[in-house]
Protein backbone atom coordinates (compact mmCIF):
# COMPACT_ATOMS: atom_id res chain seq x y z
CA UNK A 1 0.00 0.00 0.00
CA UNK A 2 1.53 3.25 -0.81
CA UNK A 3 0.30 6.56 1.33
CA UNK A 4 0.49 10.45 0.68
CA UNK A 5 0.36 12.29 3.98
CA UNK A 6 -1.87 14.75 4.94
CA UNK A 7 -0.36 16.74 7.76
CA UNK A 8 -2.63 19.98 8.25
CA UNK A 9 -2.25 23.48 8.78
CA UNK A 10 -1.84 22.62 12.56
CA UNK A 11 0.93 20.51 11.86
CA UNK A 12 2.80 23.21 10.00
CA UNK A 13 2.73 25.68 13.23
CA UNK A 14 1.68 24.85 16.95
CA UNK A 15 1.83 21.40 16.12
CA UNK A 16 5.36 21.24 14.78
CA UNK A 17 6.35 18.72 17.23
CA UNK A 18 3.40 16.45 15.83
CA UNK A 19 4.63 16.71 12.52
CA UNK A 20 8.55 15.91 13.30
CA UNK A 21 7.78 12.94 15.72
CA UNK A 22 5.66 11.26 13.10
CA UNK A 23 8.19 11.75 10.68
CA UNK A 24 11.28 10.53 12.76
CA UNK A 25 8.64 7.34 13.62
CA UNK A 26 7.56 6.69 10.20
CA UNK A 27 11.42 6.69 9.21
CA UNK A 28 12.10 4.24 12.29
CA UNK A 29 9.82 2.06 11.02
CA UNK A 30 10.65 2.43 7.53
CA UNK A 31 6.97 3.72 6.41
CA UNK A 32 7.36 6.01 3.67
CA UNK A 33 4.89 9.10 4.05
CA UNK A 34 5.38 11.25 0.86
CA UNK A 35 4.00 14.75 1.66
CA UNK A 36 0.66 15.60 -0.72
CA UNK A 37 2.11 18.39 -2.72
CA UNK A 38 0.35 21.71 -2.51
CA UNK A 39 -2.67 20.36 -0.01
CA UNK A 40 -5.34 22.84 0.91
CA UNK A 41 -6.52 23.05 4.72
CA UNK A 42 -9.32 20.84 5.23
CA UNK A 43 -12.09 23.48 6.01
CA UNK A 44 -12.01 22.90 9.57
CA UNK A 45 -14.75 23.85 11.92
CA UNK A 46 -14.88 27.26 10.38
CA UNK A 47 -16.26 25.77 6.88
CA UNK A 48 -18.86 23.20 8.40
CA UNK A 49 -20.28 25.45 10.42
CA UNK A 50 -21.17 28.20 7.78
CA UNK A 51 -21.29 26.36 4.36
CA UNK A 52 -21.79 22.28 3.89
CA UNK A 53 -20.38 22.61 0.14
CA UNK A 54 -17.77 24.14 1.18
CA UNK A 55 -16.76 21.77 4.18
CA UNK A 56 -17.23 18.73 1.17
CA UNK A 57 -15.44 20.64 -1.60
CA UNK A 58 -11.95 21.54 0.05
CA UNK A 59 -11.39 18.10 1.72
CA UNK A 60 -12.17 16.32 -1.59
CA UNK A 61 -9.82 18.99 -3.47
CA UNK A 62 -6.90 17.07 -1.88
CA UNK A 63 -8.57 13.65 -1.84
CA UNK A 64 -9.01 13.93 -5.46
CA UNK A 65 -5.21 15.05 -5.81
CA UNK A 66 -4.35 12.07 -3.76
CA UNK A 67 -5.41 10.00 -6.88
CA UNK A 68 -6.05 6.63 -5.80
CA UNK A 69 -3.15 6.78 -2.89
CA UNK A 70 -4.00 5.75 1.05
CA UNK A 71 -4.28 9.39 2.59
CA UNK A 72 -1.94 9.19 6.38
CA UNK A 73 -3.67 11.80 8.42
CA UNK A 74 -2.22 12.22 11.85
CA UNK A 75 -4.48 15.46 13.04
CA UNK A 76 -8.15 14.07 14.13
CA UNK A 77 -9.88 17.37 13.11
CA UNK A 78 -8.67 16.60 9.44
CA UNK A 79 -8.87 13.22 9.64
CA UNK A 80 -12.75 13.65 10.57
CA UNK A 81 -13.34 16.29 7.74
CA UNK A 82 -11.98 14.01 4.96
CA UNK A 83 -13.85 10.57 6.18
CA UNK A 84 -16.99 13.14 6.47
CA UNK A 85 -16.24 14.13 2.62
CA UNK A 86 -16.28 10.56 1.77
CA UNK A 87 -19.29 9.45 3.07
CA UNK A 88 -21.89 12.47 2.09
CA UNK A 89 -19.88 11.69 -1.33
CA UNK A 90 -20.57 8.36 -1.64
CA UNK A 91 -24.11 7.78 0.30
CA UNK A 92 -25.49 10.84 -1.89
CA UNK A 93 -25.47 11.03 -5.68
CA UNK A 94 -26.90 14.92 -5.32
CA UNK A 95 -24.02 15.59 -3.00
CA UNK A 96 -21.54 14.09 -5.46
CA UNK A 97 -22.90 16.01 -8.44
CA UNK A 98 -22.72 19.67 -6.15
CA UNK A 99 -19.18 19.34 -5.54
CA UNK A 100 -18.00 18.16 -9.05
CA UNK A 101 -19.68 21.51 -9.80
CA UNK A 102 -17.95 23.37 -7.19
CA UNK A 103 -14.60 21.58 -7.56
CA UNK A 104 -15.04 21.46 -11.45
CA UNK A 105 -14.29 17.34 -11.51
CA UNK A 106 -16.36 14.89 -10.53
CA UNK A 107 -14.79 13.17 -7.46
CA UNK A 108 -16.50 9.66 -6.14
CA UNK A 109 -15.34 9.50 -2.56
CA UNK A 110 -13.13 6.55 -2.93
CA UNK A 111 -9.75 7.66 -1.52
CA UNK A 112 -8.90 5.65 0.91
CA UNK A 113 -8.08 7.56 4.19
CA UNK A 114 -6.58 6.47 7.25
CA UNK A 115 -5.07 7.95 10.47
CA UNK A 116 -1.64 6.64 11.70
CA UNK A 117 -2.76 4.62 14.48
CA UNK A 118 -5.09 2.85 12.20
CA UNK A 119 -2.08 2.24 10.19
CA UNK A 120 0.18 1.00 12.85
CA UNK A 121 -2.74 -1.30 13.71
CA UNK A 122 -4.31 -2.39 10.54
CA UNK A 123 -0.77 -2.54 7.87
CA UNK A 124 2.08 -2.41 10.03
CA UNK A 125 0.51 -4.24 13.00
CA UNK A 126 1.60 -3.70 16.45
CA UNK A 127 4.52 -6.43 16.70
CA UNK A 128 6.43 -4.04 14.00
CA UNK A 129 6.27 -1.32 17.04
CA UNK A 130 7.44 -4.16 19.02
CA UNK A 131 10.48 -4.89 17.00
CA UNK A 132 11.81 -1.71 16.91
CA UNK A 133 11.69 -1.00 20.73
CA UNK A 134 15.16 -0.04 22.73
CA UNK A 135 13.93 1.84 25.59
CA UNK A 136 10.62 0.01 26.31
CA UNK A 137 8.33 2.42 28.20
CA UNK A 138 8.40 0.30 31.46
CA UNK A 139 6.60 2.02 34.40
CA UNK A 140 5.40 4.66 32.28
CA UNK A 141 1.54 5.12 33.51
CA UNK A 142 -0.26 6.75 30.27
CA UNK A 143 -4.26 8.36 30.26
CA UNK A 144 -4.67 7.51 26.65
CA UNK A 145 -6.64 10.54 25.24
CA UNK A 146 -9.08 9.87 22.00
CA UNK A 147 -11.05 12.76 21.81
CA UNK A 148 -13.99 13.44 20.04
CA UNK A 149 -13.31 13.40 16.32
CA UNK A 150 -11.22 9.86 15.90
CA UNK A 151 -14.16 7.94 17.11
CA UNK A 152 -17.62 9.92 16.33
CA UNK A 153 -19.50 9.80 14.50
CA UNK A 154 -19.11 5.79 14.52
CA UNK A 155 -21.31 5.20 10.82
CA UNK A 156 -18.34 8.18 9.24
CA UNK A 157 -14.86 7.11 11.08
CA UNK A 158 -15.33 3.43 11.56
CA UNK A 159 -12.25 3.91 13.70
CA UNK A 160 -13.00 2.03 16.72
CA UNK A 161 -15.24 1.15 19.60
CA UNK A 162 -16.91 4.88 20.34
CA UNK A 163 -17.26 4.78 23.94
CA UNK A 164 -14.19 2.64 24.64
CA UNK A 165 -11.55 2.26 22.38
CA UNK A 166 -8.40 0.78 22.55
CA UNK A 167 -5.93 1.39 19.42
CA UNK A 168 -4.10 4.10 21.33
CA UNK A 169 -3.87 2.26 24.09
CA UNK A 170 -2.62 -1.24 22.42
CA UNK A 171 -0.13 1.17 20.47
CA UNK A 172 1.57 2.34 23.58
CA UNK A 173 1.12 -1.01 25.21
CA UNK A 174 3.22 -2.79 22.57
CA UNK A 175 6.34 -0.31 23.36
CA UNK A 176 6.07 -1.19 26.49
CA UNK A 177 4.00 1.85 28.78
CA UNK A 178 1.05 0.82 31.13
CA UNK A 179 -1.97 2.56 30.06
CA UNK A 180 -5.08 2.92 32.34
CA UNK A 181 -8.79 2.57 32.93
CA UNK A 182 -10.23 5.64 32.79
CA UNK A 183 -13.56 7.51 31.99
CA UNK A 184 -12.45 10.59 30.17
CA UNK A 185 -10.91 8.47 26.93
CA UNK A 186 -13.38 10.32 24.48
CA UNK A 187 -14.66 13.37 26.73
CA UNK A 188 -14.57 16.28 24.56
CA UNK A 189 -11.37 18.98 25.30
CA UNK A 190 -13.87 22.09 24.24
CA UNK A 191 -11.71 21.93 20.54
CA UNK A 192 -11.87 24.70 18.55
CA UNK A 193 -13.13 27.35 21.66
CA UNK A 194 -9.84 27.48 22.28
CA UNK A 195 -9.69 31.03 20.96
CA UNK A 196 -13.04 31.83 20.39
CA UNK A 197 -14.86 31.04 23.88
CA UNK A 198 -11.73 29.88 26.30
CA UNK A 199 -14.21 29.35 28.94
CA UNK A 200 -15.62 26.47 27.66
CA UNK A 201 -11.98 24.79 27.01
CA UNK A 202 -11.15 25.48 30.73
CA UNK A 203 -14.21 23.93 31.66
CA UNK A 204 -13.65 20.90 29.81
CA UNK A 205 -10.19 20.22 29.72
CA UNK A 206 -9.90 20.61 33.35
CA UNK A 207 -12.08 17.65 33.46
CA UNK A 208 -9.81 15.72 31.24
CA UNK A 209 -6.82 16.57 33.31
CA UNK A 210 -8.27 16.25 37.12
CA UNK A 211 -9.83 12.54 35.98
CA UNK A 212 -6.03 11.51 34.24
CA UNK A 213 -4.88 12.82 37.44
CA UNK A 214 -7.11 10.84 40.13
CA UNK A 215 -6.48 7.76 37.92
CA UNK A 216 -2.78 7.97 38.50
CA UNK A 217 -1.39 8.54 35.47
CA UNK A 218 2.13 10.42 35.14
CA UNK A 219 1.14 11.91 31.44
CA UNK A 220 -1.31 12.11 28.72
CA UNK A 221 -1.05 11.03 25.04
CA UNK A 222 -2.86 12.43 22.45
CA UNK A 223 -3.21 11.93 18.68
CA UNK A 224 -5.09 15.37 17.79
CA UNK A 225 -3.61 18.64 17.75
CA UNK A 226 -6.00 20.52 19.22
CA UNK A 227 -6.73 18.42 22.46
CA UNK A 228 -2.78 18.47 22.74
CA UNK A 229 -3.20 21.80 22.33
CA UNK A 230 -6.02 22.47 25.09
CA UNK A 231 -4.58 19.96 27.73
CA UNK A 232 -1.34 21.40 27.67
CA UNK A 233 -0.92 25.44 26.41
CA UNK A 234 -4.13 25.91 28.78
CA UNK A 235 -2.62 23.61 31.71
CA UNK A 236 -1.22 26.78 33.49
CA UNK A 237 -4.83 28.61 33.25
CA UNK A 238 -6.72 26.02 34.19
CA UNK A 239 -4.61 25.32 37.52
CA UNK A 240 -4.72 29.01 38.20
CA UNK A 241 -8.29 29.39 37.92
CA UNK A 242 -9.19 26.56 39.58
CA UNK A 243 -7.17 26.74 41.90
CA UNK A 244 -5.61 23.24 41.46
CA UNK A 245 -1.88 21.80 40.47
CA UNK A 246 -2.20 18.87 37.67
CA UNK A 247 2.11 19.53 36.45
CA UNK A 248 0.80 16.90 33.25
CA UNK A 249 2.74 16.74 30.58
CA UNK A 250 0.21 15.90 27.68
CA UNK A 251 2.32 14.24 24.68
CA UNK A 252 1.67 12.90 21.01
CA UNK A 253 1.82 9.05 20.82
CA UNK A 254 3.90 9.67 18.27
CA UNK A 255 6.31 11.14 20.39
CA UNK A 256 6.41 8.80 23.33
CA UNK A 257 7.11 5.84 20.38
CA UNK A 258 9.77 7.62 19.08
CA UNK A 259 11.36 7.71 23.16
CA UNK A 260 10.58 3.99 22.96
CA UNK A 261 12.40 3.77 19.91
CA UNK A 262 15.42 5.41 21.24
CA UNK A 263 15.20 8.41 19.09
CA UNK A 264 16.90 11.68 20.30
CA UNK A 265 14.10 14.49 22.13
CA UNK A 266 15.61 16.72 19.45
CA UNK A 267 13.71 14.69 16.40
CA UNK A 268 10.79 14.51 18.50
CA UNK A 269 10.10 18.31 19.41
CA UNK A 270 10.06 17.55 22.84
CA UNK A 271 11.66 20.98 23.81
CA UNK A 272 8.21 22.70 22.58
CA UNK A 273 5.66 21.22 25.16
CA UNK A 274 4.71 23.92 27.38
CA UNK A 275 4.28 21.23 30.36
CA UNK A 276 8.14 19.96 30.06
CA UNK A 277 8.08 16.13 29.81
CA UNK A 278 11.55 15.73 30.40
CA UNK A 279 12.04 15.99 33.90
CA UNK A 280 9.17 12.91 34.03
CA UNK A 281 10.90 10.74 31.34
CA UNK A 282 14.61 11.48 32.83
CA UNK A 283 12.90 10.36 36.32
CA UNK A 284 11.67 7.31 34.37
CA UNK A 285 14.72 6.52 32.84
CA UNK A 286 13.72 7.02 29.32
CA UNK A 287 16.20 10.05 28.03
CA UNK A 288 19.36 9.38 26.60
CA UNK A 289 22.14 10.51 29.52
CA UNK A 290 22.75 13.30 27.64
CA UNK A 291 19.36 14.75 27.49
CA UNK A 292 18.86 13.55 31.00
CA UNK A 293 22.16 15.73 31.98
CA UNK A 294 20.87 18.88 30.19
CA UNK A 295 16.93 18.94 32.41
CA UNK A 296 19.61 18.36 35.21
CA UNK A 297 21.33 21.66 34.57
CA UNK B 1 -44.28 28.47 25.43
CA UNK B 2 -46.73 27.10 23.06
CA UNK B 3 -49.74 25.79 24.43
CA UNK B 4 -50.62 22.24 23.93
CA UNK B 5 -54.22 22.71 23.45
CA UNK B 6 -53.92 25.46 20.83
CA UNK B 7 -51.19 23.15 18.62
CA UNK B 8 -51.19 19.59 20.17
CA UNK B 9 -48.41 17.37 19.08
CA UNK B 10 -48.31 16.14 15.19
CA UNK B 11 -45.23 15.66 14.71
CA UNK B 12 -45.82 12.96 11.78
CA UNK B 13 -46.65 16.52 10.17
CA UNK B 14 -43.64 18.11 10.47
CA UNK B 15 -43.44 22.30 10.16
CA UNK B 16 -42.48 24.42 7.42
CA UNK B 17 -39.22 25.68 9.78
CA UNK B 18 -38.38 22.11 10.86
CA UNK B 19 -38.65 20.77 7.20
CA UNK B 20 -36.39 23.39 6.15
CA UNK B 21 -33.83 22.38 9.11
CA UNK B 22 -34.32 18.57 7.91
CA UNK B 23 -32.99 19.05 4.83
CA UNK B 24 -30.12 21.31 5.66
CA UNK B 25 -29.42 18.73 8.36
CA UNK B 26 -30.29 15.18 7.28
CA UNK B 27 -31.29 14.38 10.91
CA UNK B 28 -34.31 13.05 11.22
CA UNK B 29 -35.92 14.58 13.48
CA UNK B 30 -39.64 13.45 13.96
CA UNK B 31 -38.14 10.13 15.12
CA UNK B 32 -37.14 11.98 18.39
CA UNK B 33 -38.92 10.50 21.65
CA UNK B 34 -37.53 13.34 24.27
CA UNK B 35 -35.37 10.74 26.08
CA UNK B 36 -33.06 13.75 26.56
CA UNK B 37 -29.83 10.79 26.21
CA UNK B 38 -28.19 13.70 24.16
CA UNK B 39 -28.56 16.31 26.88
CA UNK B 40 -27.29 13.56 29.41
CA UNK B 41 -24.16 13.24 27.83
CA UNK B 42 -23.76 16.79 26.38
CA UNK B 43 -20.14 18.78 27.40
CA UNK B 44 -21.95 21.88 27.48
CA UNK B 45 -25.47 21.32 28.45
CA UNK B 46 -25.06 22.22 31.87
CA UNK B 47 -24.22 26.19 30.82
CA UNK B 48 -26.49 25.97 27.50
CA UNK B 49 -29.37 28.55 27.77
CA UNK B 50 -31.21 25.71 25.29
CA UNK B 51 -30.32 22.35 26.08
CA UNK B 52 -30.23 19.41 22.63
CA UNK B 53 -32.98 17.64 23.55
CA UNK B 54 -35.30 21.20 24.05
CA UNK B 55 -33.56 22.37 20.78
CA UNK B 56 -35.29 19.46 18.59
CA UNK B 57 -38.03 19.70 20.45
CA UNK B 58 -38.44 23.71 19.58
CA UNK B 59 -37.42 23.23 15.84
CA UNK B 60 -40.16 20.68 15.45
CA UNK B 61 -42.71 22.84 16.97
CA UNK B 62 -41.50 25.86 14.49
CA UNK B 63 -39.89 27.89 17.49
CA UNK B 64 -37.45 29.54 14.65
CA UNK B 65 -36.16 32.54 16.24
CA UNK B 66 -35.23 31.24 20.16
CA UNK B 67 -33.33 28.45 18.14
CA UNK B 68 -31.68 31.17 15.64
CA UNK B 69 -30.48 33.35 17.61
CA UNK B 70 -29.42 31.12 20.85
CA UNK B 71 -26.17 30.95 22.46
CA UNK B 72 -25.99 26.94 22.63
CA UNK B 73 -26.04 27.00 18.65
CA UNK B 74 -22.44 28.69 19.27
CA UNK B 75 -21.54 26.77 22.03
CA UNK B 76 -21.95 23.09 21.13
CA UNK B 77 -18.30 21.64 20.64
CA UNK B 78 -19.65 19.38 17.76
CA UNK B 79 -18.01 16.37 20.00
CA UNK B 80 -20.83 14.11 18.24
CA UNK B 81 -21.74 12.46 21.71
CA UNK B 82 -25.67 13.23 21.21
CA UNK B 83 -25.71 11.66 17.67
CA UNK B 84 -23.81 9.02 18.57
CA UNK B 85 -25.99 7.80 21.38
CA UNK B 86 -28.81 8.54 19.80
CA UNK B 87 -31.39 5.36 20.37
CA UNK B 88 -33.32 7.00 17.67
CA UNK B 89 -30.52 7.79 15.44
CA UNK B 90 -31.63 10.95 14.82
CA UNK B 91 -28.18 13.20 14.46
CA UNK B 92 -28.09 16.38 16.87
CA UNK B 93 -24.77 17.38 16.40
CA UNK B 94 -26.07 17.73 12.74
CA UNK B 95 -29.49 19.51 13.18
CA UNK B 96 -27.14 22.19 15.33
CA UNK B 97 -24.95 22.30 12.69
CA UNK B 98 -27.57 23.18 9.79
CA UNK B 99 -29.05 25.44 12.44
CA UNK B 100 -25.66 27.77 12.37
CA UNK B 101 -25.88 28.41 8.93
CA UNK B 102 -29.11 29.02 8.78
CA UNK B 103 -28.40 31.55 11.31
CA UNK B 104 -26.21 33.52 9.48
CA UNK B 105 -28.45 33.16 6.74
CA UNK B 106 -31.17 35.09 8.76
CA UNK B 107 -28.52 37.00 10.52
CA UNK B 108 -30.20 36.47 13.80
CA UNK B 109 -26.68 34.99 15.26
CA UNK B 110 -26.45 35.42 18.82
CA UNK B 111 -24.73 38.74 19.96
CA UNK B 112 -22.48 36.75 22.50
CA UNK B 113 -21.11 34.40 20.20
CA UNK B 114 -17.24 35.60 18.58
CA UNK B 115 -17.25 32.81 16.62
CA UNK B 116 -18.80 33.63 13.90
CA UNK B 117 -16.30 36.18 13.29
CA UNK B 118 -13.77 34.00 13.66
CA UNK B 119 -14.44 31.69 11.15
CA UNK B 120 -14.95 34.47 8.56
CA UNK B 121 -11.55 35.69 8.99
CA UNK B 122 -10.69 31.48 9.19
CA UNK B 123 -11.90 30.90 6.01
CA UNK B 124 -10.96 34.03 3.70
CA UNK B 125 -7.47 33.54 5.22
CA UNK B 126 -7.94 29.93 3.51
CA UNK B 127 -9.66 31.46 0.14
CA UNK B 128 -6.20 33.93 -0.06
CA UNK B 129 -3.60 31.55 0.86
CA UNK B 130 -4.70 27.87 0.99
CA UNK B 131 -4.01 27.35 4.39
CA UNK B 132 -4.54 29.07 8.18
CA UNK B 133 -1.95 31.38 8.98
CA UNK B 134 -2.36 30.89 13.03
CA UNK B 135 -0.56 34.27 13.95
CA UNK B 136 -2.46 36.32 10.92
CA UNK B 137 -5.71 34.80 12.28
CA UNK B 138 -5.21 35.25 16.06
CA UNK B 139 -4.05 39.27 15.14
CA UNK B 140 -7.09 39.90 13.04
CA UNK B 141 -9.88 37.99 15.52
CA UNK B 142 -8.12 40.42 18.16
CA UNK B 143 -8.19 43.32 16.18
CA UNK B 144 -11.55 42.78 15.30
CA UNK B 145 -13.18 41.11 18.77
CA UNK B 146 -11.02 43.85 20.53
CA UNK B 147 -9.78 41.27 22.73
CA UNK B 148 -6.04 41.83 22.94
CA UNK B 149 -5.04 41.01 26.31
CA UNK B 150 -6.97 37.68 26.11
CA UNK B 151 -3.96 35.07 25.90
CA UNK B 152 -1.35 37.83 25.19
CA UNK B 153 0.95 36.36 27.55
CA UNK B 154 1.33 33.42 25.49
CA UNK B 155 2.99 34.99 22.79
CA UNK B 156 6.34 34.88 24.14
CA UNK B 157 6.20 31.31 25.27
CA UNK B 158 4.94 30.09 22.14
CA UNK B 159 7.44 32.40 19.77
CA UNK B 160 9.97 30.73 22.06
CA UNK B 161 8.96 26.83 21.91
CA UNK B 162 8.41 27.73 17.84
CA UNK B 163 4.31 27.24 18.01
CA UNK B 164 3.77 29.90 15.66
CA UNK B 165 5.12 29.86 12.53
CA UNK B 166 6.42 33.50 11.65
CA UNK B 167 5.68 33.84 8.16
CA UNK B 168 2.51 32.45 6.37
CA UNK B 169 2.71 29.53 3.69
CA UNK B 170 0.88 30.77 0.42
CA UNK B 171 -0.61 27.46 -1.86
CA UNK B 172 -0.43 27.62 -5.72
CA UNK B 173 -3.67 27.60 -7.23
CA UNK B 174 -4.95 30.83 -6.28
CA UNK B 175 -7.24 31.61 -8.88
CA UNK B 176 -8.32 27.80 -8.63
CA UNK B 177 -8.96 28.03 -5.02
CA UNK B 178 -11.16 31.27 -5.41
CA UNK B 179 -13.09 30.08 -8.13
CA UNK B 180 -13.60 26.70 -5.58
CA UNK B 181 -14.58 29.35 -2.97
CA UNK B 182 -17.20 31.55 -5.16
CA UNK B 183 -19.09 28.45 -6.83
CA UNK B 184 -19.52 26.85 -3.28
CA UNK B 185 -20.97 30.49 -2.16
CA UNK B 186 -18.58 32.38 -0.43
Amino acid sequence: MTYVFFPGCSLDSTAKDYYLSTLAVARALKLDLPELPDWTCCGSTPAHQSSELLSLALPAKDLLAASGNTVAVACAACYSRLKTANHSITSDASVRGEVADVLGADYDGSTPVKHLLEIIRDDLGYAALAKRVTKPLKGLRVAAYYGCLLVRPPEVTCFDDPENPRVLDDVLEAVGAETLDWPHKTECCGASYSITNPEIVWLLSREVLAMASDAGADCIATACPLCQLNLDMRQRDIEARYGERFGLPVLYFTQLLGIAFGLAPSELGLRRLMVDARPLLAKKGLLAESATAAVAR
Amino acid sequence: MIPTAERPLRVASIGDFAREVEVESGAKLPACLQCAKCTSGCAVAARADIKPHEMVRLVQLGARDEVLSSRMIWECTSCETCATRCPQGVSVAAMIDALRRLSLAAGKTNARTDVPTFNGIFLATVKQTGRVYEVGLMAAFKLRTRSFARDVGKVPAMLFKRKLALLPSFVKGRGERQRLFRRAGR
